[in-house]
């Protein structure tokens, strides 16, 4: 697979001849390698669950053994990769075509090693057997997206967000380093069974230490709140198929990282997780929840709107995650809902992944066709291109946690899982569960409302702007990129229970507790059941199937009715717009559409707005008015810019300092020399 | 534990749902013609309505997209297959699963974003207008009434209505815990908000400065409006079935036999019709709420939900 990946990042060195080539090859490379690693990660996947997979790699260093190692949690999110990768390796070159068609060769050229090299090492992140090969290919991941961020640059805007993206993923690289190294320090070696080993006999701080290290550095990465500000502005800077791969895959890499670490290399060897580690991610993943929605809402650019519900979506994995990890090994039983919890989370992963790439996508075809991306200037797509429109509200309902999609089951599952965790834990400890599960309800009827905004202002109504109006329906290859992923969000909602089989491996991996499928699935792939009591198995059951079956029935006896007693056709007529002839100001704009919750959520948007009114001699003739507002991000406002303030008040102080002469700054070296050795000079004796 | 409901059983209840969701709002009208002095239309001018709108064509705005036309069937469809999930006549589970309370949030909400996403295709600004306030109350509403399902199912152990009315038949009212009365208070708050009544809405008018729903309504015609028309009649006696079904499952029969079916329809018209009763006194008592005000409205009900969860948790 990684040989495939190579062979599409060297295929672009046939743009020297031709751009067109090595775009076509190096997708087609791509899609290739997706294919082998969906069929590596199923191999293992369907296989034995406790089976490893592991592959030595040459030794490139004297010091560390390399090692590839897919276990059941690699290969499951190898398959969460693979599955985004196969619909944007269809999806790429027509957009890329489409979207830039004058692009320089060496761009085109660019572009596809990126590309090639960014799947290839999320691949590699995954399935690296040693700390080595994880950091390098994790740092290899971030500078392949931070070229593909850049690439597509026109005004300088997206240098900045590449800029801050740099920053702020190796602030996260930099923890991650930390707790890697004091680990390896105490292994001798980097192979993750020795990190493991050496993991063991740490005492409570230290782990606790480097739990939070690591869960720092990947929560940069997976963009939880307030780490997430380079997020809404690096993701939607990418071409839209890569957009898809960050939001939907990339950040899911971040996850990874985080149960690698939490279950696997530095639980301690019994009892259960350190108790401030899964109350931390439960409350950071409700926080990112909550607050990833809110922001989304008064968003009016499409894919940056699509990027904060991924703050949103990351925040209900990791509620799911939490859960699991306050409640591992802390119930008896074998730990039926910690696999619940877990199953959860991973589910949503996947979920996630689908429904988030297939409405990038689908943001991107409208991008290809109108060159907008505010959602104002949008409208009446719908009728200009009806399969993006289309596919774009499967994936809305899908991302609504609205049944019978997909995202409703990871979503039912976690709110099982909160509750029945909540009957567990009497006290505090269950009303903060339930709280959380609140917010969740919350959190699905905003992504609702959002989403009723972003498909009803960008595709419905009448169009706004010359560019909307003139739109026509994306090249086949995109529209069959989105296909697939509609397919997995249908097939994941109407039959999930035959998706539980996938989740045996991982969860076994991880929790080496029940498996997934024998938890959820017990009365057969068709049913989801569970029991909130430790005792009752079964007790809530829901078969998704039975209801989009009874869906299906409904809306045919629905359409009879529909068609009336009179057959008469439909005639058509001008909407009412009390007596005015109707055109498009009378639609209501996204701002306009939230501007209810944002007067309700005031507090936490602090809106500015400002309103100026240009008169003609008297104040009662109104010439004009301009209206201006916008709603700041708290965490950017309230965290970053106190800090870059700090910052540039200590630079002023250093500079105030820097005399220019050599010998002020020798009289600087040496001072802190000397303390250096006064501080560990002591330490050492 | 009582045994299961067959699914013929079920599809008979849901039936009886959808046939009996205009009397509902027949009898409130009713209800509140009579509480405001005046005559009124008799009980079964919603079936009169239906079978008008069923009988015209249809006008269609010349902007709509393709969606536009099977809005109305699809928010139907959801609303119907989610009086599927609540127990009428017989408490237990269904014989094959098909969902819970949560579900039955689910399907609402799905009904509701597609009314929000039809209104939006015809672009009027009272489409708009109905779309972007009824999608800024649900998502306030939803939470506390899953708040309220929390706090019965974690007292019950399971959040599928029909095995949560069994598990619960036995307890009637001189068995409630406090959690339970505010529970039941919260849920009274909410009702008006989910049925799309006073003080949270006005079903009445088509008046902009005061419509939700309605506004969303202004573009279907004919059949489409018909279907549009049942199903929030669906939608209503749905809410209230499912507040019988968690706060008074007595009545609920527990076999097959034939009295205890009749038995307990006769239970659950009577409860629905203390429910209207109450909707109908709130309606002609009340005036509407100004809509800024109605997030603090539906706050009591958020810290009664809470103090009931708290209460059950503690």
């Amino acid at each position: 697979m990684a040989a495939l990946y190579g062979a599409g990042a060297l295929s672009s060195l046939l743009a020297r001849w031709s751009g067109r080539l090595a775009l076509g090859v190096g997708h087609l490379a791509a899609l290739a390698g997706a294919v082998v690693g969906l069929g590596v990660s199923l191999g293992v996947l369907l296989g034995d669950p406790g089976r490893t997979l592991i592959q030595p790699l040459p030794d490139l260093f004297p010091f560390a053994r390399l090692s590839l190692s897919v276990d059941g949690l690699s290969a499951y999110f190898l398959l969460v990769i693979s599955l985004v990768a196969v619909a944007a390796a269809i999806y790429g070159p027509a957009y890329l075509q489409a979207h830039a068609p004058d692009m320089r060769p060496a761009r085109q050229a660019a572009q596809v090693l990126a590309l090639n090299a960014f799947l290839g090492c999320m691949a590699l992140v995954c399935c690296a057997g040693d700390a080595l090969t994880f950091l390098l290919s994790w740092e290899g991941m971030t500078l392949a997206s931070y070229v593909l961020v850049v690439s597509d640059d026109q005004d300088g805007e997206n240098a900045r967000a590449g800029l801050l993206y740099m920053v702020m993923t190796h602030a996260g690289t930099v923890l991650l380093l930390v707790a890697f190294l004091a680990l390896t320090e105490r292994a001798g070696a980097f192979d993750f069974a020795a990190l493991r080993a050496a993991a063991g006999d740490l005492d409570g701080t230290t782990r606790t230490t480097l739990f939070f290290l690591a869960l720092g550095g990947f929560a940069t990465k997976a963009g939880v709140v307030p780490l997430h500000v380079w997020l809404p502005r690096a993701h939607p800077a990418a071409p839209s198929h890569i957009s898809a791969l960050m939001s939907g895959v990339m950040l899911k890499v971040a996850i990874y990282g985080i149960l690698r670490f939490a279950f696997d290399l530095l639980a301690p060897v019994a009892g259960p997780l350190p108790s401030s580690w899964g109350w931390t991610v439960l409350f950071v993943g409700t926080t990112s929840a909550v607050l990833g929605v809110l922001y989304a809402l008064q968003q009016h650019d499409l894919k940056r709107l699509l990027a904060f519900h991924s703050v949103e979506n990351i925040g209900i994995i990791l509620i799911g995650v939490g859960l699991a990890m306050i409640l591992w090994r802390r119930e008896g039983a074998g730990g039926a809902l910690t696999t619940v919890a877990l199953t959860a989370a991973l589910l949503h992963t996947v979920n996630h992944a689908a429904f988030k790439g297939l409405l990038f996508l689908g943001a991107g075809s409208v991008l290809c066709r109108t060159h907008v991306r505010n959602m104002e200037e949008l409208g009446g797509l719908a009728r200009r291109m009806p399969w993006t429109a289309g596919l774009f509200l499967l994936g809305a309902v899908a991302i609504s946690a609205l049944p019978p999609l997909n995202g409703f089951v990871s979503e039912w599952l976690t709110f099982q899982a909160l509750l029945g965790g909540a009957s567990r834990f009497h006290g505090p400890a269950g009303l903060v569960i339930v709280f959380s599960a609140a917010m969740l309800a919350l959190t699905g009827g905003l992504a609702a409302a959002c989403f009723a905004k972003a498909f009803g202002v960008t595709f419905l109504g009448r169009p706004r702007t010359p560019h909307a109006e003139h739109a026509t329906e994306a090249p086949p290859s995109m529209i069959a990129g989105m296909v697939w992923l509609g397919a997995v969000c249908v097939a994941l909602g109407v039959a999930p229970g035959y998706a539980m089989r996938l989740l045996d491996a991982p969860t076994v991996a991880l929790l080496h507790g029940p498996e997934a499928s024998a938890v959820v699935t017990a009365r057969g792939p068709l049913v989801l059941s569970m029991g909130l009591t430790a005792s009752g198995t079964d007790a809530t059951a829901i078969s998704m199937t039975m209801v989009a079956a009874l869906l299906i029935a409904l809306t045919a006896i629905a359409w009879i009715l529909r068609r009336g007693l009179r057959r008469a056709p439909p005639r058509t007529a001008p909407t009412w717009t009390c007596g005015m002839s109707p055109t498009a100001r009378f639609d209501y704009t996204a701002t306009a559409f939230a501007k209810p919750l944002r007067l309700v959520f005031a507090a936490l948007y602090r809106p500015r707005r400002v309103v100026t009114q240009e008169t003609a001699g008297t104040p009662y003739v109104v010439q004009r008015i301009h209206y201006a507002g916008e709603v700041v991000d708290l965490s950017e406002t309230q965290i970053y810019h106190r800090v870059e303030w700090g910052i540039s008040a200590l630079s002023q102080a250093i500079r105030a300092r820097s005399t220019g002469r050599i010998h002020g700054y020798i009289a600087f070296v040496l001072g802190a020399l000397f303390v250096a050795l006064l501080l560990f000079g002591v330490g050492q004796r | 534990m009582t045994g299961e409901r067959p699914l013929a059983l079920v599809l008979i209840e849901m039936t009886l749902l959808v046939l009996l969701g205009p009397l509902v709002t027949g009898t409130i009208q009713k209800l509140k013609a009579r509480l405001q002095c005046r005559q009124g239309a008799g009980i079964l001018q919603p079936y009169h309505d239906l079978t008008k709108l069923l009988r015209k064509g249809t006008v269609q705005a010349d902007t709509t997209s393709g969606f536009f036309r099977s809005i109305p069937v699809l928010v139907l469809a959801a609303t119907v297959a989610a009086g599927a999930l609540v127990p009428v006549v017989r408490a237990g589970p269904p014989a094959f699963p098909l969902g819970d309370a949560v579900m039955l949030l689910g399907l609402l909400a799905l009904a509701r974003f597609l009314t929000a996403v039809g209104a939006l295709d015809a672009g009027g600004a009272f489409g708009g207008m109905g779309a972007s306030r009824e999608m800024t109350i649900a998502p306030l509403v939803e939470p506390v009434l899953m708040m309220v399902v929390f706090s019965i199912a974690v007292a019950a152990g399971t959040t599928e209505l029909g095995a949560l009315a069994a598990r619960r038949g036995t307890s009637w009212i001189l068995a409630w815990r406090a959690a339970d009365f505010l529970g039941f208070a919260a849920i009274l708050v909410l009702l008006p908000a989910e049925t799309g009544r006073i003080p949270v809405d006005n079903p009445d008018t088509h008046l902009e400065l005061t419509m939700l729903h309605e506004g969303m309504l202004l573009e279907h015609s004919g059949p489409g409006l018909g279907c549009m028309m049942l199903a929030s009649h669906t939608r209503q006696i749905v809410t209230l079935g499912l507040v019988s079904a968690l706060f008074f499952p007595v009545g609920l029969a527990d076999g097959a036999g034939a009295t205890g079916l009749l038995l307990g329809a006769g239970a659950f018209a009577a409860k629905i019709l203390v429910l209207a009763t109450y909707l109908a006194l709130v309606e002609s008592s009340y005036a509407k709420l100004r809509f800024f005000r109605v997030p603090q409205y539906l706050g009591i009900g958020f810290v009664c939900a809470l103090t009931a969860l708290a209460l059950r948790i503690l």
